[in-house]
């Protein structure tokens, strides 16, 4: 392992390894990405895949269809399949505040230049015959949203930042940092120390361990999340559906399984990832609701993982504290890391290599939001 | 939601026998298990078990089954079959499937005593219709009456491979060899005797290298290996069969217990990962014990009185007070521990003393110098008696049980050889009907002037009649003399088990034990294996998600994966309805192989469940009545 590097990445998942590839990609290819345990082995390896640009704030639908972007060009550019299903998201409406809602989002993300529709339940029939609409008053629909296979994805980040020159260094965890004034010069791992000019925590869940090694509080914490997939089926769904009455969403990879998971309401903050029978028996209900002709269909395993939650659910980028201005962060992303990680990578390697994001500006996600009064959160959480 | 004090997961040997002890000392005990029949391996077993009368032995597996089911019944034990559990939870709850129900269960004690899966090999082809695991084999033709083929290629020769190697033979299937990785027989010799007898080959330090057909096997080529287990080019054989039977060993089952969060320690003599345990049973999580196969690979035997133990120790330790005193529980528990330690006496033992001691972090445990001595009993001058071919220090002893004279004596040590009083023996042959290895005979020298009658156990079908001219073989299966059949004996008492007696020249008296009935000699097909056949042909590892030894070493080197649980996120093998039963194993011996290193530095994957595939529908349906 290096003793002496430019940027020091913490963290293995989509986030660190996206910052790392992008890093490298723009020339600041002396870069050392460490990760505690192995690549996608925290939160990124337990999450559903979906990547949408469906969401309530303007700066969340922006920085969504960059990512989108790239997602698309991703196999062209990293040369690995992501097993990527172009199949679009859609959202279900069951009350006329809802639809009403959506109708306002719909045309806001327009004005972004996302491809997004209002759906009758006659149009939602003809896009996925195997949904039960009889509850449903509209929906919105982005044929461009897609889903993919987080694993490959992360793997395909790391390998081509490893080819331009970057270092991926597994089973090396973070034990603290030394700083000299108010700077980060040292990272100290369990395999020893790296000297550095910019550390970045991509840390996910884990990311207030690594705030609270320099002292930092930075409001986020983890919260458990169920999901579960089923046997392979033949394709009978191409969106993600997002459910925000039922609380579901679900997607059938490219593999044939279906993908499914909810948020529960009463979840505290924790690092247990240990699945419930409660969610088995809960989230079957919903999805076979949902998706009637899946009754018979088997679950074959379930599992949770953590999301790292922010204060209003939208991610914190960049600079935290003046007492350590070269600790970068990429955190918070509340369940929707994997999503955004391609423009994360772009955005936080431009703020390293050139001292700001070029490419969209990234301010209303600085620490800082949270000390101002006034606070938008994200509603499109599920 | 279910409430009982102690719920056995698995219904073997194992789980039957800590279900009654328990309920025995006043436990309210359920047991569940996943088939419809209870006795797990047992009802697959026809042939007489070893061990001491203590454990039935002398009695066939599927016998003891019955027994062990009316016991636990008398007992008071809920018994459950066909209850699939699915997972230990967080909270103590303990799910499971039977049919269209999803249930709960919140048991204070859990014994799970789930047994073990089969181990599998890969090489080109062994994923074609006609590749069987010895289970898989045995539950075709033992439950199902079904014969798995016509001719069968048997690996590996422990136990269970000779044992349904002459299961096979017994159901009129031919077996054209057995081969073996190792330079020894690994099971009972008495075992590998009676199939040799009957003509079959053991091949030791041999290995399948590949098997072919169109739809289906049509044939296998086996070859010779060095003492690093590596091909000798060459060597090869090729056999015609359509049936290739694995038996090349067992895992201890533990899924549920990786679930619960028990600490797990890999031991290789107890056939891998075990539940780290003490002398109780009980795992590091104090409400769990383990029993049987789970807590480490052994007999059946081992694992009814293990079964007990656990069954003992999780009644002791029930918030409510039992029937059972303290003074009761420790002359118990004395007397079950020194059973089991006479059952790990002997060679057949030094895998469980091992693992044991490891696992308890203990130096090896020493056995005790066996003091009694073989004798050969083979020659002798005149008279009829019994000769005694058992040539291992094998814990059994029902021939000393059954001699109604005492003139077979194996004593307090049941690991002991038989030592016979020729004065006392009348040869009346009874015990020939309760040796399991089949490895007792009568011999009468004075049958007539010119002939000796050699009486023998024989278990085929059809049997010969008096008077029937027959081809006399020696221990290896070659033909010795023309023979004649002198007495046919069956009946109640002989179990199944007839004598045959045949008379044959005095001069073959000590080389004729067994014979040929409708005799043409077993000829080797000499067969070649098509030529299309690549050299280097990829073999399946992962056969519910399709992935070959090459896509795996690829991604080792490629991608740098280290770890089962890598592999398993880049190229979904273990992720299909099996969870990674089958190839496991074989993924972390690639690893092992590939990395240069220990088979023991790598963990299984992550389990999780449910433990069997549960359908949606059923799982809803659980939740409607709950909010109900």
């Amino acid at each position: 392992m290096k003793k002496k590097t430019d940027v020091v990445v913490i963290g293995g998942g989509c986030i660190g390894a996206a910052i790392a590839y992008e890093l490298a990609k723009i020339g600041v290819n002396d870069v050392v990405l460490v990760e505690r345990d192995t690549l996608s082995s925290g939160a990124t390896g337990r999450c559903a895949g979906g990547a949408r640009q469906q969401w309530s704030e303007p700066a969340n639908v922006l920085l969504a269809k960059a990512s989108i972007e790239k997602f698309k060009r991703f196999e062209e550019e990293m040369g690995r399949d992501i097993g990527l299903v172009n199949g679009g998201y859609l959202l279900c409406a069951h009350t006329p505040d809802e639809a009403e809602r959506f109708k306002k989002n719909v045309k806001m993300q327009r004005e972004c230049g996302v491809d997004v529709r209002i759906v009758d339940p006659k149009e939602i029939n003809e896009i996925t015959p195997c949904l039960n609409t009889e509850t449903i008053v509209c929906g919105a629909y982005c044929p461009d949203d897609l889903h993919a296979d987080p694993f490959l994805a992360v793997q395909g980040w790391a390998e081509n930042a490893m080819r331009l020159g970057a270092d991926v260094e597994l089973h090396t965890e973070i034990k603290g940092f030394k700083k000299k004034g108010n700077r980060v010069v040292t990272v100290l791992t369990n395999r020893g120390d790296i000297d550095c000019n910019w550390v970045v925590n991509a840390a996910g869940p884990w990311s207030q361990d690594v705030g609270r090694m320099l002292g930092i509080e930075l409001g986020t914490y983890a919260e458990r999340h169920q999901i579960a997939v089923t046997e392979p089926v033949q394709r009978m769904l191409w969106p993600l559906v997002v459910d925000f009455q039922v609380a579901i969403y679900f997607r059938q990879s490219a593999h044939g399984s279906f993908v499914f998971g909810h948020s529960d309401p009463n979840e505290k903050p924790s690092y247990n990832i240990r699945g419930t029978w409660g969610f088995l028996q809960h989230i079957s209900k919903k999805l076979t609701y949902m998706v009637p002709s899946l009754k018979d269909i088997c679950i074959v395993r379930q599992w949770a993982g953590l999301y790292d939650m922010s204060p209003d659910a939208q991610p914190i980028l960049g600079k935290v504290s003046d007492e350590a201005e070269n600790f970068l962060v990429a955190i918070g992303y509340s369940g929707h890391g994997f999503m955004l990680a391609p423009v994360t990578g772009v955005l936080m390697a431009e703020l390293i290599a050139y001292g700001q994001a070029r490419s969209q500006p990234i301010e209303p996600l600085s620490i800082k939001r949270f000390q101002g009064a006034k606070k938008h959160k994200e509603h499109n959480v599920v | 939601m279910i409430n009982t004090e102690i719920l056995v997961i698995g219904g073997g040997p194992a789980g039957l026998c800590a279900a009654a002890e328990a309920a025995e000392h006043g436990a309210k005990v359920l047991l569940l298990d996943d088939k419809d029949v209870l006795g797990g391996q047992l009802v697959k077993q026809t042939h007489m078990f070893f061990g001491s009368h203590l454990q039935y032995a002398g009695t066939r597996g599927i016998d003891i089954a019955t027994l062990l089911i009316e016991n636990a019944k008398k007992t008071g034990v809920e018994l459950m079959p066909g209850h699939t559990v699915t997972g230990i939870y967080e909270d103590g709850v303990v799910t499971a499937l039977n049919g269209g129900k999803f249930i709960k269960i919140k048991p204070e004690k859990i014994i799970v005593a789930t047994g073990a899966y089969e181990n599998m090999l890969a090489f080109p082809n062994s994923d074609l219709p006609g590749v069987y695991g010895a289970g898989a084999v045995q539950t075709l033709m033992n439950v199902n009456g079904v014969a798995p083929g016509n001719r069968v290629l048997m690996v590996g020769a422990g136990n269970i491979g000779l044992i349904v190697a002459y299961q096979l033979l017994q159901a009129g299937i031919d077996v054209a060899a057995v081969i073996e990785v190792t330079d020894k027989i690994g099971g009972y010799y008495v075992h590998a005797n009676k199939i040799r007898r009957m003509g079959v080959p053991i091949l030791t330090r041999h290995t399948v290298k590949q098997v072919w057909g169109k739809k289906s096997v049509e044939g296998a080529t086996v070859v010779q290996v060095d003492d690093k287990f590596r091909p000798i080019a060459g060597s090869e054989r090729n056999y015609a069969v359509d049936t290739v039977c694995l038996a090349v060993g067992l895992t201890p089952l533990t899924e549920l217990l990786w679930n619960a969060g028990c600490e797990m320690k890999y031991i290789p003599a107890l056939g891998g990962h075990v539940a780290w345990h003490d002398e109780n049973l009980r795992t590091s999580r104090e409400n769990i014990y383990v029993c049987g196969d789970a807590s480490g690979i052994e007999e059946a035997s081992s694992a009814m009185i293990e079964g007990k133990v656990a069954g003992l120790n999780a009644a002791r330790t029930l918030t409510r007070k039992t029937n059972l005193t303290q003074k009761a529980y420790d002359e118990r528990l004395k007397d079950l521990r020194a059973q089991l330690g006479q059952l790990r006496r002997g060679p057949f033992g030094e895998k469980a003393r091992m693992g044991n001691s490891v696992l308890a972090g203990l130096p090896p445990a020493i056995d005790e110098p066996i003091e009694s001595l073989p004798k050969d009993y083979r020659t002798f001058p005149k008279g009829a008696r019994v000769v005694i071919e058992c040539e291992q220090n094998i814990p059994c002893n029902p021939c000393e049980a059954i001699c109604p004279h005492n003139a077979i004596k194996v004593g307090k040590d049941i690991v002991n050889y038989p030592q016979l009083d020729p004065e006392k023996c009348t040869a009346c042959a009874l015990c020939l009907t309760r040796c399991p290895g089949l490895s007792l005979f009568v011999v009468n020298k004075d049958y007539s002037p010119t002939e000796t009658e050699i009486s023998l156990p024989f278990e085929m079908i059809p049997l010969p009649r008096k008077g029937d001219a027959v081809d006399a073989l020696d221990r290896q299966g070659n033909f010795v003399c023309k023979a004649r059949v002198t007495r046919v004996l069956t009946g109640k008492k002989f179990d199944r088990t007839s004598i045959v007696s045949i008379a044959v020249e005095h001069k073959y008296a000590d080389t004729a034990r067994h014979f040929r009935v409708n005799g043409t000699p077993r000829l080797e097909q000499k067969i070649v294996a098509p030529a299309n056949i690549p050299e280097d042909m990829d073999a399946i590892i992962c056969v519910c998600e399709d992935v070959t030894r090459r896509e795996i070493e690829k991604v080792i080197a490629r991608d740098r994966a280290q770890s089962v649980d890598e592999i398993k996120r880049l190229l979904r093998c273990g992720m299909g309805p099996c969870q990674g039963k089958t190839c496991q194993r074989l993924i972390m011996q690639i690893l092992a192989g590939k990395l240069g290193r220990n088979i023991a530095e790598f963990l299984p994957q992550t389990y999780r469940g449910p433990m069997k595939p549960a359908p949606m529908g059923i799982l809803a349906k659980a939740y409607d009545e709950e909010k109900n």
